[in-house]
């Protein structure tokens, strides 16, 4: 256990590094000046723009060497200050624990949704492969993936929103303001968690162990829940991990399209007047997010299958 | 054909049809308390559709008629139900492979204190505390908290003997119980097997194993091509057997082979000196000598998990020994050391058909078809096999494939790691058969790894015995 925590740490720094390295590369090879950029994010874009563009590259140090500027930010970050916006002045953290706080609660409510539809209509599909429900929720799961976020976002808008009136269309602030990106985000998932679920559900089903459960005679239900459920749920879990980071990158679109301030919609901004602090801080957060999230992973697989205990 | 004896469970003309006609027909037999039953026959010839029949579990398409009577009442005037509700009451079924019928994920207690729990009703800590009683009677209390994947192929049979005992219902189905295990845990198994009969259980048991049928003794059904050819009492079938199958399988016995061995003629195709080899603190083995000549048949005995088939594959490159080095003729290229693998559908790529599998082999070494058409029919294999796939054709037939693409490409040394152990004895004989012919042909160096000390005796140059190993044993 104290390997996998170490581990984990190093996994963790490693990501730091590269992310700052790849962000602070990627923003300076952007095209257009950088400094004027910065000026028409702090002052809106005015005949005075030149000259605006020049105090801000000398207040900056935007004319030092690049190695300077980054080691500057590599410094800093050991110190855990991730430096302040360029724009607004204020501390990229935080702006972050703004941002970010609204991005997990969509998130989290995303998934949350999409755990209530995408298991249960896999295991229903599984216990029968081509039966019924099976088709149906392949057909389902076929049109809810197809479908970009950003047009079933506007689908469920005109919905919801237009035709019945019940939900806001866009917004931040209350629980129905949350409930439409989380719905777009959640059925994209669904759909494919399902079918992920379906799958183990129907192998699950096929091994020897679960008939073996029936010919000792026991009930379908405590079969199913006993024997099938931790099972299916082995390669679900591992799937939903993957799904956690798919989200982190839809929430990017959909917090756009829906006005909602959440992460993405601050590195959209952030990249568009090239505040380089406000981009390394979001991209450093999501990549150790992204560590986070595999090893809560891991030790719920741990935890499921006693298989994976043996080498741990 | 009927055997009278006591009719706990008769079964009266059962055939058992697909939509295109049967595939078992007019098998009746029956079986009584302290007098059990043995079908014997190889894959495919129908012995575990009539088990299963009896269980009430054929697979969806296949339809029984005829009549089982058991206590009195016909099973297959049942509803679906109403057999399912018997399942684990009245009977219950020793699977196959016990280590893959046990849950993966859930420890070997809670196993068997669900049948006492979900299926005779009692509360938690009832369940637990008789399930302890029963791992007790089959000496298993030590695995109680183990998983399935840490206690050996006997100990799980013996997990699924509790089970049964657990449910404690009068007719056991044993499918065969006895696959996968070595000979000293296969005598442990069928004594288990005895003492249940001695205690009261009817008890049914599929096998291909002649040993397993001469320990149960009872009645002996001999199938084949979905008939029962042969039936009747243990002692009568075994000593003068009538139908010319049953003598087939009777004489493809290993220990009724004819010792045949091969000089030791030629020079050192492959050699491994002073091997040692530890998986975590178990040493398997150290200072291991081994040496094979050409022509020659070099076999490895030992029970499972003593590191047999690590030996081979130390010498083929496939591990790396700890200590020690192997050493090669030096003029051959990798490609003549071959393996010939334990269980053949899983060396095939199960969607492919085998003739796709063989010419991809041809175009990649630059070989010809007429030398696999020559390879085909020394392993009298008809060319028509070639267009199924692995799935669709017998257990030695597929074996005697892999040897054919093993042999495709001029093989100096071939490793045979228990390369018979999963096929009927018939099978068994005609692919060891071919080995021997082909090693005294073409002067192939072979090594044999089996856990079947008589095969090992009747046909090799040397036998290297891995002896007694700490392997969790019954």
């Amino acid at each position: 256990m104290k390997n996998f925590f170490l581990s984990r740490l190093l996994q963790a720094s490693i990501v730091a590094v590269v992310v700052g390295a790849v962000c602070f590369a990627l923003m300076r090879a952007l095209p257009g000046d950088a400094a004027m950029r910065i000026a028409a994010g702090r002052y809106g874009p005015d005949a005075r723009i030149a000259d605006a563009a020049e105090k801000v590259r000398l207040e900056l140090g935007l004319d030092r060497p690049i190695a300077a500027q980054f080691l500057e930010w590599i410094g800093s970050l050991l110190r855990l200050d991730l430096g302040h916006s360029l724009v607004t002045g204020r501390a990229v953290a935080h702006e972050l624990q703004v941002q970010l706080g609204a991005s997990v609660w969509l998130a989290a409510t995303a998934l949350l949704i999409s755990l209530l539809i995408g298991p249960l209509v896999g295991l229903i599909s599984g216990l029968k492969p081509g039966g019924a429900a099976d088709r149906s929720g392949l057909a389902g799961a076929v049109v809810f993936r197809a479908i970009p976020p950003f047009v079933l976002g506007l689908i469920l808008m005109l919905i919801f929103s237009r035709q019945l009136g019940w939900l806001p269309p866009a917004g931040f602030g209350s629980p129905r303001e949350i409930l439409l990106p989380a719905l777009t985000l959640a059925l994209g998932l669904a759909a494919m968690s399902s079918r992920v679920t379906r799958n183990a559900v129907a192998a699950v089903a096929r091994a020897p162990y679960f008939a073996f459960a029936r010919y000792k005679g026991l009930p379908e239900a405590v079969v199913v829940r006993r024997h099938g459920l931790r099972n299916a749920a082995i390669p679900v879990v591992s799937y939903l991990g993957l799904q956690a980071i798919y989200l982190v990158e839809g929430v990017v679109v959909v917090e756009s399209l829906f006005a909602y301030p959440g992460i993405g919609h601050a590195l959209v901004h952030a990249i568009v007047e090239r505040d380089v602090p406000m981009v390394q801080g979001t991209a450093l957060v999501m990549g150790l997010m992204f560590v986070a999230i595999n090893a809560t992973i891991d030790l719920l697989t741990f935890w499921l299958d006693p298989r994976t205990r043996r080498t741990a | 054909m009927n055997i009278q004896v006591r009719n706990d469970l008769l079964v009266t003309d059962l055939s058992i049809h697909t939509a295109d006609g049967p595939i078992v027909s007019d098998v009746s037999l029956s079986l009584g308390r302290g007098h059990p039953l043995t079908l014997l026959g190889e894959s495919g010839s129908g012995k575990s559709l009539v088990a299963q029949a009896i269980m009430g579990n054929l697979p969806p398409g296949l339809h029984a008629i005829g009549r089982i009577l058991f206590k009195g009442s016909d099973l297959l005037a049942e509803a679906p139900s109403e057999r399912r509700s018997r399942w684990g009451r009245s009977i219950s079924l020793l699977p196959q492979e016990p280590w893959l019928a046990l849950d993966p994920t859930m420890r070997v207690l809670p196993q068997v204190a669900e049948i006492h729990r979900y299926v005779k009703g009692r509360d938690a800590a009832g369940s637990a505390a008789a399930a302890k009683e029963n791992l007790l009677e089959v000496s298993l209390s030590s695995a109680e908290a183990l998983y399935p994947f840490q206690i050996s192929g006997g100990m799980g049979q013996r997990a699924a003997i509790a089970m049964a005992h657990a449910a404690g219902s009068e007719l056991l189905i044993a499918d065969e119980p006895t696959k996968g295990l070595d000979a000293m845990l296969r005598d442990q198994v069928t004594a288990r097997l005895r003492r249940e009969v001695e205690n009261g259980r009817l008890l049914l048991t599929i096998t291909h194993d002649v040993a397993v049928a001469r320990a149960l003794g009872g009645t002996i059904g001999i199938m084949l091509n979905g008939r029962l050819v042969e039936s009747g009492p243990a002692e009568t079938v075994l000593k003068a057997p009538k139908h010319l199958y049953t003598k087939a399988l009777l004489s493809s016995e290993p220990s009724q082979w004819e010792r045949q061995v091969p000089a030791a003629s030629g020079e050192m195709v492959i050699a491994g000196r002073g091997l040692k080899k530890s998986y975590g603190s178990k040493t398997l083995f150290s200072g291991l000598d081994i040496e094979i000549a050409s022509g020659e048949i070099v076999s490895i005995v030992g029970p499972s998990g003593c590191g047999k088939t690590t030996i081979g594959n130390i010498l083929l490159g496939l591990n790396p020994p700890d200590a020690g080095l192997v050493e090669r003729r030096a003029d051959l290229s990798s490609l003549r050391f071959q393996k010939l693998y334990q269980d053949p559908p899983a060396a095939f790529a199960p969607h492919q058909t085998i003739r796709k599998g063989v010419r991809d082999l041809v175009r990649l070494h630059g070989e010809t078809w007429a030398r696999v058409e020559d390879l085909l029919a020394r392993l009298r294999l008809p060319e028509s096999l070639l267009d199924r796939r692995p799935g669709e054709i017998s257990g030695g037939e597929l074996q005697r494939f892999a040897l054919l693409r093993a042999l495709l490409l001029n093989p100096a040394f071939l490793f045979a790691d228990e390369a018979t152990s999963r096929l009927d004895p018939v099978s068994q004989k005609e692919v060891i058969t071919f080995l021997q012919e082909i090693a005294a042909e073409a002067g192939l160096a072979i090594l044999l790894v089996t856990h079947d000390r008589d095969i090992a005796e009747t046909i090799s140059t040397r036998v290297i015995d891995l002896g007694s190993s700490d392997e969790k044993a019954m």
